[in-house]
């Protein structure tokens, strides 16, 4: 797939925490920015992938846009774990004739509608076909920040990571968003005492350690790399996308995977050799990242895993300056899920055109590759963006 | 209790798990070929792929994996603070299980820690991990 498909067109709404609009609306106006960016019309698009936990089906889109001729359609999963996977299954339609153009999108009311931090409402008594919520929503595990506690607490024992560590992720992103009029978090600068000051929500995690809830939707569109010169936006490439899983992933929606050997042996590892493989590149071909940022502890486990540095080494690296934008690795520059808005990672590959395109207000010098990744601890993906030469 | 969420214990899948709970022991779901622990319980083992599995009873007791305190509630249910706790046995270390703890009590890496059965006001027993009391002089 190296090479063969470019993301030719972005578009975003606005992310609030009340957008007084339906999700579809959300959806339309993210797609119809997409479209246009890309100097297209509606008629153009011929196929659909979408999130499998968005509430917009491909029909909804399809139809409230106009699309003539929907040859395609298909959605992924799980949740945040998404994204590039979205993006690989666009490509592959493309590159077996499925479909020209494929429009990728993620909507969600996630402040003013349902709240995920809010925790699993699930019909009594819960559990069973498969779900495994029986081994714990009756514990009273509920929320993913509470297991990504556990799993950060893991780490910490393991490595001795340390919360100023986890902090400097946190400061990464806000100081970013602090740069971005389009951020939630713009505007609103944080320290490190103010993020070691604020409220536990579950121990050992803060609530700067958590991510934003947000009203809004991102989109963007694929095409072949021979169709992309005509886009009026400056092509961007799709060097690789990759998605995995792993032997002991363990199943279910998310909870599960905390019976898998190592909370701190997470799928992001193998996804990196794939997608590094698939590239040609590896990680020191990396001008600036787009960790997925469900919570700080997720882009510390990745650091180590998308090959950054050493297993346990994270929070060492996090804290060394190196994801500043003057840094080794400047990441999340947009400000992420923890500081733009959770748009559930597909703002992440929104912003990564953006850097190759030299168009972020955050804007990295040179920026030839960027790494896009998607979450954890579910099976997960990741993109390598790269300039059309 | 403000509607507990008592678990589903008549799955094909899980159900031994909680028949055991039920008549006080901890089961875990072995596989019959290859012999080794299938956690979570799965309607095939996923190593051998082999359907003839069975429920054996173990001994209860666990160490202390991994644990966080909840200090923002978002269920009546689950009053805070209180402690998850991620268990794996001592028979079985690759076998994790999660309990929940009232409070925010002293807990460390390896701890040892027994098993102890609640009920739901519908007569469930769910089972808990709780610190194995402290003897002086007992290496933890």
């Amino acid at each position: 797939m190296r090479d063969r498909c470019a993301i030719v067109g972005i578009g975003a709404t606005d992310f609030t925490r009340r957008s007084g609009r339906t999700e579809v609306a959300l959806a339309t106006q993210a797609a119809s920015a997409a479209i246009a960016d890309a100097g297209l019309a509606p008629a153009d698009i011929d196929g659909i992938v979408r999130c499998e936990q968005d509430n917009v089906r491909h029909n909804d889109l399809a139809d409230v846009l106009g699309l003539r001729a929907l040859n395609y359609w298909g959605s992924t999963g799980t949740g945040g774990s998404a994204p590039a996977g979205m993006i690989a299954q666009a490509c592959a339609a493309i590159i077996a004739g499925l479909a020209t153009r494929v429009l990728v999108f993620r909507s969600l009311n996630g402040r003013s509608g349902a709240r995920y931090g809010q925790g699993r409402h699930a019909a009594l008594p819960v559990g069973g076909n498969g779900s495994y919520d029986e081994y714990f929503l009756p514990y009273g595990l509920l929320a993913p920040g509470q297991m990504f506690a556990l799993i950060a607490r893991r780490h910490m024992l393991e490595f001795g990571t340390q919360p100023e560590q986890l902090g400097a992720i946190a400061m990464a992103c806000r100081e970013r968003a602090n740069n971005n009029p389009a951020a939630q978090m713009y505007g609103r600068p944080m320290s490190l005492d103010d993020y070691l000051s604020s409220r536990s929500v579950t121990d050992p995690l803060r609530l700067f350690d958590y991510c934003l809830e947000t009203d809004g939707a991102c989109a963007v569109v694929v095409t072949s790399a021979d169709r992309a010169p005509d886009a009026a936006a400056t092509a961007v490439l799709i060097r690789a996308a990759a998605q995995g899983g792993d032997a002991g992933q363990q199943p279910g929606l998310v909870f599960p995977a905390l019976m898998r050997d190592s909370l701190t042996a997470q799928p992001s590892a193998r996804v990196a050799q794939t997608l590094y493989s698939r590239a040609g590149m590896g990680p020191a071909d990396v001008d600036v990242a787009q960790f997925y940022d469900c919570f700080t502890i997720t882009v510390l486990l990745q650091l180590e895993d998308y090959g950054f540095c050493g297993k346990g080494q994270g929070g060492a690296f996090a804290a060394s300056g190196a994801l500043g934008l003057d840094g080794a690795l400047p990441i999340n520059t947009a400000g992420g899920n923890l500081s733009e808005g959770y748009i559930h990672g597909l703002n992440h590959i929104v912003e990564g055109v953006r850097q190759i395109r030299g168009t972020s207000t955050n804007q990295v010098s040179d920026a030839e590759v960027c790494l896009v990744t998607s979450g954890l601890p579910t099976a997960t993906g990741a993109l390598l963006l790269t300039a059309a030469r | 209790m403000t509607a507990e969420l008592t678990p589903v214990v008549d799955d094909p899948d899980t159900g031994g798990y909680w028949q055991a709970a039920q008549g006080g022991a901890l089961a875990i779901q072995l596989c019959s070929k290859c012999h080794q622990p299938i956690h979570l319980p799965r309607p095939q083992c996923p190593r051998c792929g082999s359907t003839d599995t069975s429920w054996r009873e173990v001994e209860p007791a666990a160490t202390v994996y991994s644990w966080a305190v909840v200090r923002h509630g978002v269920h009546p249910a689950f009053p805070v603070p209180y402690t998850l706790v991620l268990v794996e046995l001592r028979q079985y270390p690759q076998v994790r299980l999660l309990g929940r703890l009232d409070g925010d009590p002293d807990l460390v890496e390896g701890q040892r820690m027994r098993i102890r059965f609640d009920h739901t006001a519908t007569g469930i027993a769910l089972p808990q991990w709780e610190p194995l009391p402290h003897h002086k002089g007992e290496k933890q």
